[in-house]
């Protein structure tokens, strides 16, 4: 009998708002500590929390973009517990009234694609950040992120492997930052993911004990964990006893999850509407405004790409498959009139110099107006395609500019046919038996001429005009 | 109302309660719940549940940073802290 497996994803998703959900203090990342606290996030007598529309506003974008239903009238809970990074003893959240239900999104794995079911995305303040080990028995709290806005997505429980898993997180990811709601960013925890994880006998009806793996926050840790989970229930249930439901850490380090039973224990949340906020209502003309203002989603933009740009299926999934290197792409091309060059460069070398660092477009020196300098200056003929691959892999290394390299090093093609001709002569002067050989018929030898001509001009001169040039003179 | 509930309780609520009241309480809990379980015998199937007794909608904020930066203030009046952060007992194994 084989096992089968369930997994059901909760995805904390911070909201790129400037403000937090309920007070007038930044997000902004990597501030000085405790510096972005405002009297409401740290819970002092007396504050009154009040609802940052702009949040709302991100939320419905998602419940649109994945067809669910939005609650016009959404209201707040609190959750109860204690810990000295939550001030207030509770975290205001979603749970009888969420903003959004009922949604889903299309996955891709290898060779084949799955709807995922998404049950709700309720809105949700942040905790703030404990710091352990710094200090003598003693923990530091730092509360600029406490009140920041997160917008939780929870699965239902269809995804049925580690694979699966990642493949939603990633059409997540894409989602939200093509939305513009999240920047997506995970190094910095703007996404964070706590995974259910249970197996069955593929012919039982019920689910089976679930474990909760909490705070995962790379791509490559969900799959190791999941699949380090599913091992060890398989292996508790074979040897007959049973897995206990509970919520478990990841250690990256040792690839092991590990029972956090001492904060189960007391694992009741009391939940209640929270007094101090009233329910907020989203009229149909906000509604209507958001709908019609929703950005280009990476599907449509696909389909816009092949249709009226002319890219093959292949290049426009590449490009319209990550939000910054669809903006690199429709940036530069309207710096030329090739796009098909445009996306040449992408999905070629770029993708290929990204496969070999293996990191995101994002994480890489290349910005989309430096990008866009290069194709410029490709179609202008300032640099020949052989010379802007050297720019373009001096730019991966060092960041530069993409017209100061081209200066610095004297990397302008030679378009003057003069300096070219004086060069194609020297050429064939100083190589008399390969001029004859090749006046006898020797095509091939003419490859030999123009790599001559490209060594004494450190690959600068125009191949198109260095062609012309030869056939002239060889005749 | 039976001695392991009050004992979760005032664990969950970080109220600590002395063993001489604890009878005490336990009773008086117990007629408390008594008391309001009379709210039970309406029917209320067909009521949508009261999130707030003001029946108004919330007021909401545009999305702008107000707040100035208090960190100095608000450590002073934290029970324990340094130059940057709040401390309190460690709280990790």
């Amino acid at each position: 009998m084989s096992w089968e497996t369930v997994i059901g994803l909760e995805i904390h998703v911070q909201l790129s708002t400037k403000s937090k959900l309920f007070s007038g203090g930044s997000t902004e990342f990597g501030a000085e500590s405790n510096t972005h606290v405002d009297l409401i996030d740290m819970g002092l007598p007396g504050v009154l929390p009040v609802a940052n529309k702009e949040a709302f506003y991100k939320a419905i974008r998602f419940g649109l973009a994945t067809g669910a239903n939005i609650n016009q009238t959404s209201s707040f809970d609190r959750k109860n517990y204690f810990y000295p990074d939550l001030p207030k003893g509770y975290q205001i959240t979603q749970m009888t009234q969420p903003i959004v239900e009922k949604g889903s999104i299309k996955i891709a794995v290898d060779d084949y694609e799955k709807e995922i079911n998404i049950t709700r995305a309720h809105l949700e303040e942040d905790a703030g950040k404990s710091i352990h080990d710094m200090f003598e028995g003693e923990t530091g709290v730092d509360l600029n992120r406490a009140g920041t806005p997160l917008l939780e997505i929870v699965s239902e429980p269809e995804i049925s492997s580690a694979k699966e898993a990642v493949a939603y997180f990633k059409a997540i990811r894409q989602l939200v930052t093509f939305l513009d709601i999240c920047d997506g960013n995970m190094a910095q925890g703007s996404m964070r993911c706590d995974v259910n994880v249970s197996i069955k006998k593929s012919d039982d009806k019920e689910l089976g004990t679930r474990a909760e793996l909490k705070n995962i926050n790379s791509f490559k840790f969900i799959e190791k964990a999941i699949n380090f989970e599913i091992d060890r229930q398989i292996r508790l249930i074979e040897n007959g006893e049973c897995v206990v439901q509970e919520t478990r850490l990841y250690d990256s380090e040792k690839n092991e999850t590990r029972s956090m039973r001492s904060k189960e224990e007391a694992n009741d949340y009391r939940y209640f509407p929270c007094p101090d906020l009233l329910p907020v209502i989203i009229s149909d003309k906000e509604l209507k405004e958001i709908k019609e203002n929703l950005p280009e989603l990476p599907e449509e933009k696909e389909i816009r790409y092949i249709n009226e740009i002319g890219l093959d299926e292949s290049e426009a999934k590449i490009i319209s498959s990550s939000k910054t290197m669809a903006n690199m792409f429709e940036a530069a091309s309207s710096k030329t009139d090739d796009a098909k060059l445009v996306a040449k460069w992408l999905v070629g070398d770029i993708s290929a110099l990204l496969n070999k660092d293996n990191i995101d477009i994002d994480e890489s020196n290349l910005s989309a107006e430096n990008f866009g300098i290069l194709i410029e200056r490709i179609s202008d003929g300032t640099i020949s395609g052989k010379i802007a691959k050297s720019v373009l892999e001096e730019v991966w290394e060092t960041a530069s500019d993409v017209d100061e390299i081209i200066q610095s090093k004297g990397l302008v093609q030679i378009q003057d046919e003069s300096i070219l001709e004086d060069i194609a002569k020297k050429v064939i002067e100083s190589n008399p038996n390969q001029v004859s050989a090749y006046k006898a018929g020797k095509d091939k030898l003419f490859g030999f001429f123009v790599g001559q001509i490209m060594k004494e001009t450190q690959g600068k001169a125009n191949p198109k005009a260095v062609n012309e040039i030869l056939k002239d003179l060889l005749q | 109302m039976d001695k392991k509930t009050v004992t979760t309780i005032s664990y969950l609520s970080r109220l600590k309660i002395d063993n001489d009241k604890e009878e005490k309480i336990i009773n008086d809990l117990g007629n408390i719940i008594e008391f309001v379980d009379q709210l039970n015998e309406v029917d209320t199937t067909e009521i949508t549940p009261l999130t707030n007794p003001l029946e108004k909608t919330a007021k909401t904020r545009k999305d702008i940073v107000t707040a100035k930066n208090l960190k100095k203030e608000l450590l002073e009046v934290a029970p324990s802290a340094n130059e940057d952060y709040f401390l309190v007992p460690r709280v990790v194994e």
